[in-house]
């Protein structure tokens, strides 16, 4: 599946936000793939001198990332396609 | 994945909504999800209450099929998992769990919590107080009905919910593996009781690994 990245500027942010932020994107992912659309939160990072988090997500189009960020409240800037690329890879 | 007892009221949550019609997961849904999560044959027991799902409007046994509405978090089920989020920190737990959610209804005086604590005769603290010993109440030397409890799930087939206790999770997060048929189970011939063999308990474990 395709793997994008969600941009989101995120001021004063807190561990209890992310995590919270988390279970709602878990949970809407699943409930969006139940509905026939895979989509998977794969993981995140948190850029603390900008305070910017980037997250990763698979998902059959970009389409569906922006619904499973919408439905879980989660706010975000930018969703871009990115190409994975590994140590192992090379 | 193993689905923790949050994400699994966080499902049940959303499909309460999507029951209702509803274009939006309120803190009433969220609660109703907590409840379900925790509930056995449609009650959730919580210290000397015993909440009634089915009075609540919800539908234990099966959930219906067909369509449904797409739903997303209302700003007041964000700010509930956020609160729970800091609950559970407080406590120094790294994980948010069901209980940490619903300690976070303590304060609410409206929706369906302020119904059940008029109807109860719940308070903020006697909320925290019965979910504080549901949590204390795991820990600690067995008591003589776990001891019990503990010879049972030593058997090679169990019950749903002697499976549940030996892996630790809730006993719906239990079924739903049955139900996704990522656990296999078996019924007893001619009755509708259902069994599981212990040792494809390791079936739903994956290293973690897996997930980095």
């Amino acid at each position: 599946m395709p793997l994008f990245v969600v941009k989101r500027d995120l001021p004063g942010v807190t561990p209890e936000i992310l995590q919270s932020a988390g279970i709602r994107a878990k949970s809407c992912c699943a409930e969006i793939t139940g509905e026939g659309q895979p989509v998977r939160w794969v993981r995140s990072f948190y850029l603390p001198e900008t305070e910017q988090t980037h997250c990763y997500f698979e998902g059959v189009s970009k389409a569906v990332i922006e619904e499973a960020n919408q439905r879980a409240r989660i706010p975000f800037t930018g969703i871009v396609e990115v190409v994975e690329m590994t140590p192992e890879m090379v | 994945m193993i689905i923790s007892d949050a994400e699994l009221a966080a499902s049940f949550a959303i499909f309460a909504a999507k029951q209702a019609g509803a274009e939006e997961v309120t803190p009433d849904h969220l609660l109703l999800g907590c409840l379900q999560t925790i509930s056995r044959f449609g009650i959730a027991t919580i210290g000397p209450w015993d909440l009634d799902l089915q009075q609540m409007g919800v539908d234990w046994i099966e959930p219906p099929d067909g369509a449904r509405p797409k739903v997303a978090y209302s700003q007041g089920a964000v700010d509930l998992y956020d609160r729970a989020a800091r609950i559970a920190r407080s406590t120094g737990e790294k994980r948010v769990d069901v209980d940490h959610l619903l300690v976070a209804f303590a304060m609410e005086e409206d929706g369906l919590m302020g119904e059940l604590k008029r109807e109860y005769g719940i308070t903020s603290a006697s909320w925290r107080a019965a979910l504080a010993h549901v949590r204390s109440g795991a820990a600690g030397t067995p008591a003589p009905a776990q001891a019990e409890s503990e010879k049972k799930i030593a058997r090679e087939y169990l019950t749903p919910e002697e499976a549940a206790e030996a892996l630790g999770v809730h006993v719906q997060t239990m079924r739903a593996y049955i139900r996704s048929e990522r656990l296999p189970a078996y019924r007893v011939a001619g009755e509708r009781a259902i069994r599981i063999l212990r040792t494809d308990l390791a079936k739903v474990l994956e290293p973690l690994g897996k997930e980095r």
